[in-house]
């Protein structure tokens, strides 16, 4: 016990390093997600490469290979799944139900079109190329169905945000579109989940069975999310007596895994729940809160899930499907081009439109790896087919910047019909501060006004002050990069941006008339420094006079 | 937000005489006092010049939007008036302002102004728009120009 405990926390020890290392090779010099450094960091120190060698000290391997599908010990792989639970969560919490209930027409069609086609393609190619494979009810083209629709869309709105094009009508179109599928996917996967328990591999198809399945998978869905989003608001509202944000957010974090179970036991995935609960959270005027809070646990967490799922990669395995894990992560690349694209064109978009939005939906991240994690763990999928999730999600995120930097960064609109103003699709607005912290302090005033009017501020990376707003059909940028605010916005709201950045500003020119009426700052500081050896000097002074007494006594 | 839900004849006028800041504001809040909405006549006058003097409302050709927010009205109220000559509001681009957009919004709010004044803005950056307002005498045509 006390050895496995001590293997524990070594692997996590080693795991929490190389993820930091792998990382930041990826991101700062390879210009890569995060994410993808993540992973490959488990490919190289899990039980398949370097954490397979033994070690004397430990007298065997830091990651001795484990029987079955999960080739990791059960305690690691314990903390990788809370990981994934947690990484749900929140991204339920991200999520903008309003704007997702009552977004345009252009984002479910594009939405749509961008699940169903990849959808398609990817259990069919599995059924036509893998010979145990017979019908797409089977669980593991199920799965590879499911893993082709996942879209990352926090890499197309870093890509989109950096060439000023958030909100073009594609940029909006991709965000809203991705909302959807980030919905529908985990429908899908809810229903694959459960039809891997029943459905077989032979040639007969249990109808009755998927029937039921699938209800329930909804069912589940439907009802959780309706109670969910009533509950939630009731919850925080009663929470609020206790007066403390932590305590509200463990208890939705409480909840999240409590929902998380509850899925499990009806045959869903864990991680569905928790999608649900960071869903119904998102709605309370809390839910930044609970997301600074939780977002602590997330940058540990997280990245041991990562590289946990790239320890799974078996490199044998891998070599008996490499052709047509390639085929696989091309047609599903294919199908998430055409899928998104061709609806694009019939709602609007010229060709070139369409090719962009084709392309922002191409990202593949977390998701996939999620989706792909579960098919594993419930034996629905092999080692080999996981490994034709990692090679779509690896190619998928090398081929996607370049592809969307291409498409966006030529030719004019993409959009055929005449936007309502002049057409023209969008406008930035840039502020000059003098110095950074004015530029932050215009930033926050900034967004509690828009938030004031109704628009939901998302920040897709935190470690970037980089902003996306979003009310019913209009999108805002707002980006701080030192010393500039530059914000972006469609024509036809131009006015409104202006008027209230204009109202903004004078805010901060009342706050800097208030500033000169404040004492004098180099008094105050004169205080606080004068203060610094007060207590020494009074103590001094009171042992001076405390002896004197003595000598005049004696 | 519909203009039409804030403006209507009885707050439209295409004869404004005033020749100072103060006077023309004067005239805007005393068509705003008539409909019965505004609670305080001195309060308001005092928020929108203490606004004024902050930084001028006369934006760019001819037009103003002298605007406040007060506690003098419980939900927003507007008026537009012209004033035939033109006269110095000290607008940044230095030409002389006639037509005058006036809002009063209530304090506690980031208020619906913000929106009312953008959707006016957007009828008003049309040359042609423009050069109609100051062609009508009647009211009535005055609002259809805004939509209204």
């Amino acid at each position: 016990m006390t050895h496995r405990m001590t293997l524990l926390i070594l692997q996590l020890a080693f795991i929490i390093l190389a993820t930091r290392l792998f990382g930041w090779i990826a991101a700062k010099k390879l210009k890569q997600p995060e994410v993808l450094g993540e992973m490959v960091s488990g490919m190289v120190i899990g039980p398949y490469l370097l954490g397979g060698i033994a070690i004397p000290l430990l007298h065997g391997p830091l990651f001795p290979l484990q029987d079955g599908q999960i080739p990791v010990t059960p305690e690691l792989y314990g903390i990788a799944v809370l990981g994934s639970v947690i990484l749900l969560f929140l991204s339920g919490l991200e999520t903008d139900v309003k704007t997702f209930l009552r977004f345009s027409g252009k984002g479910t069609a594009v939405g749509l079109g961008g699940v169903i086609l990849p959808f398609i393609l990817g259990s069919s190619i599995t059924v036509l190329l893998l010979p145990n494979v017979h019908t797409i009810f089977d669980p593991a083209a199920l799965f590879l169905g499911v893993v082709s629709t996942a879209t990352s869309v926090g890499i197309t709105a870093r890509i989109l945000s950096d060439q000023r094009k958030l909100s073009s009508p594609e940029g909006v179109t991709i965000l809203s579109a991705a909302v959807l599928d980030d919905v529908l996917s985990i429908v899908i996967l809810a229903v694959a989940a459960g039809l891997a328990g029943v459905a077989g591999t032979g040639g007969s198809i249990p109808w009755g069975e998927i029937g039921v399945v699938a209800a329930k998978a909804f069912g589940f869905w439907i009802v959780c999310t309706a109670v969910g989003i009533f509950l939630a608001p009731r919850i925080t509202r009663g929470m609020k007596r206790f007066q403390s944000v932590s305590m509200t957010a463990a208890v939705s974090l409480g909840l999240a895994l409590l929902l998380a179970g509850l899925a499990e036991l009806s045959g869903l995935a864990m991680i569905i729940g928790a999608y649900i609960t960071g869903l119904a959270f998102s709605q309370t005027d809390v839910s930044h809160e609970i997301h600074e809070r939780v977002q602590g646990l997330y940058e540990f967490l997280v990245p041991v899930f990562f590289c946990v799922m790239g320890m799974m990669v078996n490199f044998a395995a891998l070599t008996q499907v490499w052709v047509f894990g390639l085929v696989f992560a091309l047609l599903a690349m294919f199908g998430k081009v055409v899928g998104s694209g061709l609806p694009a064109l019939l709602v609007g978009f010229n060709l070139r439109g369409a090719l962009r939005i084709g392309s922002g939906m191409l990202p593949r991240g977390e998701v996939t790896l999620i989706i792909a994690g579960v098919g594993l763990s419930s034996g629905a999928i092999g080692q080999d087919l996981f490994g034709v999730a990692v090679i779509t999600m690896l190619l998928a995120s090398v081929v996607a910047p370049p592809t969307l930097i291409f498409f966006f960064s030529r030719g004019g609109s993409g959009y055929t019909r005449k936007l309502p103003g002049d057409g023209e699709d969008s406008v930035t607005i840039e502020l000059d501060f003098p110095a950074e912290r004015t530029a932050l302090f215009m930033l926050r005033e900034a967004l509690s006004a828009f938030r004031a009017e109704g628009y939901y501020v998302h920040q897709p990376d935190n470690h970037r002050r980089f902003y996306t707003l979003r009310r019913e059909g209009s999108a805002v940028s707002v980006h701080q990069d030192g010393v500039n605010l530059v914000i972006t916005t469609r024509r036809d709201e131009e006015q409104f941006v202006r008027l209230l950045m204009m109202e903004e500003l004078l805010g901060l020119k009342d706050f800097l008339s208030s500033l000169e009426g404040m004492k004098s700052p180099d008094m105050m500081g004169a205080e606080l420094m004068m203060g610094m050896f007060a207590l020494e000097d009074a103590r001094l002074d009171r042992e001076a006079q405390q002896d004197e007494s003595e000598r005049a006594e004696t | 937000m519909k203009l039409k839900q804030v403006l209507n004849k009885e707050v439209v006028t295409t004869d404004l005489q005033g020749s100072t800041k103060r006077e023309i504001i004067e005239e805007l809040l005393d068509i705003l006092m008539n409909t019965g909405k505004v609670a305080d006549r001195s309060t308001a006058l005092k928020d929108l010049l203490d606004r004024e003097a902050k930084m001028s409302t006369g934006i760019q050709h001819g037009v103003a939007i002298p605007h406040a927010k007060t506690k003098a009205v419980t939900g927003l109220v507007a008026c537009i008036g012209v004033h035939r000559e033109g006269m110095d509001f000290e607008s940044l681009d230095g030409v002389p302002s006639t037509i005058f957009v006036m809002t009063l919004s209530p304090e506690n709010r980031t208020g619906p102004h913000v929106q009312f004044l953008a959707e006016i803005s957007m009828v008003l950056k049309s040359p042609p728009v423009r050069s109609a307002i100051m062609k009508v005498t009647d009211p009535g045509e005055l609002l259809e120009l805004f939509g209204a």
